[in-house]
């Protein structure tokens, strides 16, 4: 993670904006704050690609709005790595429009990614790394799965933690302990 | 013998006889295509649960398995795929007037075994022209290896400007000492857009070392993201389906576009084929990527192209595998990435495959350098055979992805990829590039022409670059405090590619002018003669235009 | 490293058999028998406390069931090769034959992670090497030679004297990279006849054993 020296009230402003919203959305999944499309989903044919015909869908993580992410900006010191980075709500319209176009498959982890954007880099390393093979316990994965549900409310991703468990022990793939 | 025969005295010194080949032994899965350890096709289906797969019972199913089971399988299809006589698929694949879309719908109905039956039915014509109807985005391109033995990033630079100029849609470095990494990924970013906007970029090192300069906003997209098609060679390559599953997921996350890479022999090579057939196994990968909703994938055998090449049809099993990658739908990188043969014929042969039919990459890894400084071992064809690539494309009318350039032209944007790089460097704390570099890099052919830099310098510079937590913005405002506002510009628009995320759909591209390019917007409408992509118009006269032509209003 | 007037003629013969090598056709490439290596095994190998020893993994076959790398440098000169390295830096080498895997990145890290040092060295039968860190990824490395038909007993050499300046805390300048287009088309195949003959040894799931010479 980037720590900026100089932090501009901008980028301040910009986050707690952003706490407040995820606040208020009381951490529910991506689909339930996409805003009604054509019948509330995303059509491929209609609004793709979102930055040419959907610019108003599209901002960073900080709710900054795509045409805002300029060159004079990011030399007057006012952007963040964070006002570069997708949200949540983004990665779901891109799922709607991977279904609407046939592809459910590329929906779903599009779904899986809208909820990992919650988790800082390292974290999302460490959580990487702790399912590759030995590298953990059961009870190691299924705190790691208590975690992404409650800490980062990522439902479809703890449940699949969940299922990586069951079928490690099965295999016998998990860290001795 | 006592006495050789001259004809065949001749004979062993063509390049052809430098070749390794080997028969094909069945017991350890070295046989390309067919197997009689492969598995029959089936499938049982109980309350939406895959409960037998190629006969064997969930329950002794292993890693894989559960992936493709329950992840890739579409459960409503599944039988109507099933059912359908293997043959009378193949022919659908080559008939014009069966849909893509209605082959995709029932594709993932099918079980590995299935697939395998219906791709031994056709030969390689008929491969190549189900690929033309197949593959998901219309226009084909290509991709480009950016690497030198030296690590040295002017000239990395400078090559990646020069392969964005040729017309690469996507280049992608590697490191010969594995620390480099991130400086090179650097060089790529910035000589990418100096060639040519929207160029993506990329850096192939293990994976968690891969993602992490993809969060920083160094690379745009990722490759090297190994899958394999038996559960032991899956966690040799130190990985499960689940913890690829969740890599995937991570890129995505951060608004990355990725692509998996398997291909036919890596499990051989691994040690660990289970006795099938490398067709099997890679069918296997190309459904493990699907369930995981990765939009594509990088096969045709690659770095394991001699294990294949080595054994009877392995070629036509390379085709077939690129295939099965399109049929389902993914995005394919297909290959002619890395040295198979010391034969001009035999190797320019394997390229038709893909080069012919057009694929979303027909390349996944030209050498855009000479191949002693390609790290990915040598490529099938590099900077030296950029001519005679071009000739193909005008004497066939077929686009390959590559556009005739002037020397004037490729001097210049060399020039500024290192220029840039050299300000970047000294604005980033960097060891510094010299303008003598710049100057060699220019107009080198390889990293022989290149000085040595202090690699011990380096290491320690980019060790330290890494902890301070630099990132894609302080590259943008490097190169416009230092003069660069377009490429500046650039690098920034690569970096809002991933806010609004449309290049993660699939077989994504950009254009110089940063419109995406992908199967959802410009899908491939093959239909027969007449449809899908032609090459003609503007595109055509470009490309037939090579600059030796003579023109008769000159003379 | 010390140059002496055998290791100038053996460097010589090596470049001059690889040379001769590539003038015939690869249907006659064939490792040459080496001499099988008298090991003694002396159990389950330990994590070792010394820091200054540099621990040199080996696969299931290597010095038995193979004895030769795929140029054909025989496996007891390439040990001789890697010791006098890690020796000529004052470390101590340590031998263990790795079971559970024949995959380099695996033999390598699991020599890392038993050495004092926190460094390793892994090797295939065919050549193949990694110089290894404890506390990286498996698939991560601090140098690696993934063509073996240009790893020789210089090479070899240098890895372990290498590795030894890792172990001692120094940043030595990488064992210069070596890439060979052509290694592919002419040894892929019998590398993957060769690594099948080698997985035929593991046992998945054993840990690894000390050997002494």
């Amino acid at each position: 993670m980037t720590m900026q020296n100089d932090i501009s009230p901008d980028v301040i402003e910009a986050a707690v904006k952003r706490v407040l919203s995820t606040l208020n959305g009381n951490g529910a999944a991506p689909a339930a704050s996409a805003p009604a499309a054509s019948g509330g989903r995303l059509d491929a044919k209609k609004d793709y690609p979102l930055a040419a015909k959907r610019p108003d869908l599209v901002k960073s993580a900080t709710g900054l709005p795509i045409a805002e992410i300029t060159v004079d900006k990011v030399m007057a010191g006012k952007l963040s790595f964070d006002d570069i980075r997708i949200r949540p709500e983004t990665l779901e319209y891109q799922a709607q429009i991977a279904e609407s176009g046939g592809r459910p498959h590329v929906a779903s982890n599009l779904r899986r990614a809208a909820e990992l954007t919650r988790i800082p880099d390292a974290r999302v390393l460490e959580m990487y790394v702790a399912l590759r093979p030995y590298r953990s316990t059961k009870a190691e994965l299924l705190a790691m799965a208590d975690e992404l549900e409650s800490k980062y409310q990522a439902k479809i991703c703890g449940k699949f933690v969940r299922e990586a468990a069951a079928i490690y022990e099965q295999r016998g793939r998990l860290k001795e302990s | 013998m006592a006495k050789r025969q001259k004809r065949f005295e001749v004979l062993a010194e063509r390049p052809i006889n430098k070749d390794g080949f080997i028969k094909e032994w069945v017991d350890v899965g070295l046989v390309a295509m067919e197997s009689p350890n492969d598995p029959k096709p089936s499938i049982r289906i109980e309350n939406g649960v895959v409960v037998e797969l190629d006969g064997k019972r969930r329950e002794d199913f292993d890693m894989i398995d559960y992936a493709i089971a329950d992840y890739c399988i579409d459960k409503r299809v599944a039988e109507e795929a099933m059912a359908i006589d293997s043959l009378k698929f193949a022919r659908m694949l080559v008939d014009i007037n069966v849909p893509r879309k209605e082959l995709v719908r029932l594709s993932v109905g099918m079980t590995p075994a299935k697939l395998v039956a219906v791709l031994r039915e056709l030969n390689v014509v008929e491969l190549m022209m189900a690929m033309q109807k197949m593959r998901s985005r219309k226009p084909p391109m290509n991709q480009a290896h950016v690497t030198n033995v030296k690590d040295c990033a002017p000239l990395l630079a400078a090559d990646a400007a020069e392969a964005g100029y040729r017309g690469f849609a996507e280049i992608e470095t590697t490191v010969g000492i594995a620390r480099y990494a991130p400086m090179n990924a650097l060089a790529l970013l910035v000589g990418g857009q100096v060639g040519r906007p929207g160029t993506l970029s990329q850096c192939a090192v293990e994976e968690a070392a891969e993602l992490n300069m993809g969060m920083r906003g160094f690379t745009a997209y990722a490759e090297t993201v190994s899958v394999y098609g038996t559960e032991q060679v899956f966690i040799d390559g130190d990985d499960t389906p689940w913890s690829k599953f969740f890599l995937a997921s991570a890129y995505a996350s951060r608004g990355l576009k990725m692509r998996y890479t398997s291909g036919t022999g890596s499990e051989v090579l691994m040690g660990y084929a289970e006795r099938k057939s490398m067709l099997y196994l890679e069918i296997r990968c190309i459904m493990v990527t699907k369930g995981a909703g990765v939009q594509g994938l990088q096969n045709g055998s690659i770095s394991c192209i001699g294990v294949p090449g080595a054994v009877p049809a392995g070629i036509r099993a390379v085709l077939a595998e690129n295939l099965a990658t399109v049929l389902m739908d993914l995005e394919v990188a297909s290959g002619n990435d890395q040295t198979f043969t010391h034969s001009i014929e035999r190797n320019t042969a394997r390229m038709l495959m893909q080069f012919l039919p057009g694929t979303d990459f027909i390349f996944s890894g030209y050498a855009a350098e000479p191949n002693y400084d390609n790290m990915f071992a040598g490529s099938t064809h590099d900077c030296d055979d950029y001519d005679d690539y071009l000739v193909l494309q005008r004497d066939l009318q077929v686009d390959g992805g590559l556009k005739p350039v002037t020397e004037e032209g490729v001097i210049a944007v060399r020039n500024k990829a290192a220029r840039a790089l050299q300000a970047v460097f000294e604005e980033l704390g960097l060891p510094a590039i010299t303008d003598d570099e710049v100057e060699r890099a220019t107009y080198a052919h390889g990293s022989k022409e290149m000085g040595d830099r202090n690699v011990n310098e380096d290491l320690r510079a980019i060790d330290d670059f890494m902890k301070r937590g630099t990132t894609g913005l302080d590259v943008v405002r490097a190169l416009a405090k230092r003069g660069f506002p377009d490429v500046a510009a650039s690098v920034l628009e690569m970096q809002k590619a991933k806010v609004a995320g449309d290049y993660l759909q699939t077989s994504a591209v950009f254009d110089e002018n940063f419109n995406v390019i992908s199967a959802i917007n410009h899908p491939n409408d093959y239909e027969g003669p007449g449809t899908g992509y032609r090459l003609t118009g503007e595109r055509w006269e470009m490309l037939k235009n090579i600059p030796r032509a003579i023109d008769a209003s000159q003379i | 490293m010390q140059v002496t007037e055998d290791l100038v003629r053996q460097v010589i013969l090596d470049v001059l058999g690889a040379m001769g090598a590539d003038a015939k056709p690869a249907n006659g490439v064939k490792p040459a028998d080496g001499t099988p290596l008298n090991f003694r095994e002396l159990g389950v190998a330990k994590t070792g406390t010394d820091r200054n020893e540099v621990v040199v993994g080996v696969p299931p076959a290597f010095g038995t069931a193979m004895t030769s790398t795929i140029i054909g440098i025989p496996h007891s000169d390439v040990l001789k090769e890697v010791f006098a390295g890690i020796e000529e830096e004052g470390l101590k080498p340590r031998l263990v034959r790795v079971v559970r895997s024949a995959d380099v990145g695996a033999i390598a890290h699991d020599a890392a992670t038993l050495s004092g040092s926190g460094i390793g060295i892994g090797m295939l039968c065919r050549g193949t090497s990694v110089i290894h860190q404890r506390d990286l990824q498996i698939l991560q490395n601090l140098e690696l030679f993934p063509q073996s038909p240009l790893v020789d007993r210089a090479v070899f050499r240098a890895i372990g004297r290498n590795a030894a300046r890792y172990a001692k805390g120094e940043q030595p300048d990488p064992v210069p990279t070596r890439n060979d287009p052509m290694a592919r088309p002419r040894y892929q195949g019998l590398a993957a006849l060769l690594h099948n003959k080698e997985t035929q040894h593991v046992k998945l799931g054993a840990p690894a054993v000390e050997l002494a010479l």
